[in-house]
């Protein structure tokens, strides 16, 4: 007994080590923070809370680009604005013809941004919205530019948003012109990348992105972004689809919370269908 | 040091020191929270509570800087909305790292001199090769470009924030 003693004073800072590294494999085994239950939402209250107390402190980078970006806009607006009056009508006209039903409007919860966790590669932002508002978790949050995050937590008048730049990032979207399937995903730069896109499909720069109707998680055509460059990848059969975000993210103020929670019976019968193939496989 | 807190009664007084570090650690959590993001650079921001971690390592030796990298890591996960236990796991690597260089009675002279940075620095690569290995893994990316990129630059970032403390100590040359 007294050399088992003896060997744990020597011992102790090794013996320590291997505790803490055991206790922290198991914590990561939890998962993220979304799986936390009620804790989650205390933390996500109370980082609201003191972001929005230093909310008003501006941000002169933020500014800066933000104006940049704001007179960009503004120009690609009123020229969007004369080619959408003359899409309406056209739009309006056709569905007429093909007797297409009307696109489900999805209802919209507007909020401010009051914080944002852009640093040490951790991106993500906190709502002044909660679920006394509406905001859930798994809803998906957007700008008049296109898709912003998804919400992956929410206290009683604060959200916590995952944005698109983000490690766990995975959307089913597909090349709006040639409607062209993949996956977006982040891989630590600041464009998104998408891809699963065979070398044969047609994809080219400048080319709209949306998300997909296979997506379970987002609404159906929202904009991801737009094309940057398209180049065959060295010894693979896909293509390097590197996209541009829609959205500007150094200069997020305000976003839409699209009131759109995924279908539980179609992901419930998706997860179904998965499980008993991967039980047949293992037969 | 301020007159409520007589630095010989801190010295003398484990309870008293270690209300002052969980102090110092929750003051640190609110700035990385809140006001880190204005002086972050391409995303890469200095991380405080690693240098907290290696404080405590220096001053309290490599025992109490292992529990201590858990607990500040702990903290930096629960703030930042990360997956609970990648940071403990990496500030607990540092804090073991930094406790090799603890010397007893010495700890201000380790910390007040060039030393402090060449601790900062190593266990900073320590805490980063970690922290990214877990970070990347569901990426499509290769572990040490992504390393290279931002773990590098994250260590580098937090030796210059380290300079602050330094010289702080440095100036106060009553040890």
């Amino acid at each position: 007994m007294r050399r088992f003693i003896e060997f744990v004073v020597r011992f102790k800072n090794y013996i320590a080590l291997s505790a803490l590294v055991v206790m922290s494999f198991a914590l990561m085994s939890f998962g993220n923070l979304a799986q936390l239950g009620g804790f989650r939402a205390v933390v996500v209250g109370s980082i609201g809370w003191m972001q929005s107390l230093f909310a008003w402190i501006p941000n002169p980078v933020a500014l800066k680009s933000e104006n940049t970006a704001l007179r960009e806009l503004n120009l690609q607006l009123s020229v969007e604005a004369a080619r959408t009056r003359q899409a309406m009508v056209e739009n309006s006209t056709l569905r007429t013809y093909l007797e297409l039903p009307e696109k489900i409007d999805y209802s919209l919860i507007a909020a401010d941004v009051i914080g944002k966790t852009t640093t040490q590669l951790r991106n993500y932002a906190t709502l002044n919205k909660g679920t006394a508002e509406g905001v859930h978790e798994g809803m998906c949050c957007i700008t008049d530019a296109g898709l912003v995050g998804v919400v992956i937590g929410a206290s009683q008048h604060f959200a916590v948003v995952q944005l698109l730049l983000n490690r766990d990032t995975r959307i089913s979207s597909k090349v709006h012109r040639s409607r062209v399937d993949g996956i977006i995903q982040w891989d630590g730069e600041s464009y998104l990348s998408l891809k699963n896109v065979p070398r044969t499909f047609d994809v080219k720069p400048n080319d709209l992105i949306v998300t997909s109707e296979y997506s379970s998680k987002f609404p159906p055509l929202v904009v991801i972004g737009r094309v940057r460059s398209v180049s065959d990848e060295n010894n693979s059969l896909f293509k390097n689809v590197v996209v541009d975000p829609a959205v500007n993210f150094v200069t997020l103020e305000q976003v839409f919370v699209v009131n759109y929670i995924p279908i539980d019976e179609r992901i419930s019968l998706e997860k179904k269908t998965n499980d008993e193939n991967r039980g047949k496989s293992n037969e | 040091m301020s007159p409520i807190l007589d630095r010989a009664q801190l010295q003398s007084n484990p309870v008293l020191r270690a209300m002052t570090y969980v102090i110092v650690a929750l003051v640190f959590s609110v700035i990385h929270v809140v006001f880190l993001r204005f002086i972050s650079v391409s995303s890469v921001t200095p991380d405080l509570l690693l240098i907290l971690t290696v404080w405590i390592a220096l001053t309290e030796g490599q025992f109490v800087g292992l529990f201590a990298g858990f607990a500040c890591g702990l903290l930096f996960d629960v703030v930042s909305a990360d997956v609970i236990g990648t940071n403990a796991l990496a500030k607990t690597a540092a804090g073991f790292v930094a406790g090799y260089f603890y010397r007893e009675n010495k700890a201000m002279m380790s910390i007040g001199s060039y030393r402090f940075l060449l601790i900062v620095t190593a266990s900073g690569v320590v805490h980063n090769v970690l922290y990214f290995f877990f970070y990347v893994r569901p990426m499509q990316v290769s572990f040490w470009s992504f390393f290279l990129t931002y773990g590098v630059a994250t260590t580098l970032y937090t030796t210059v924030a380290a300079v602050f403390p330094m010289l702080y100590v440095n100036r106060q040359k009553d040890w």
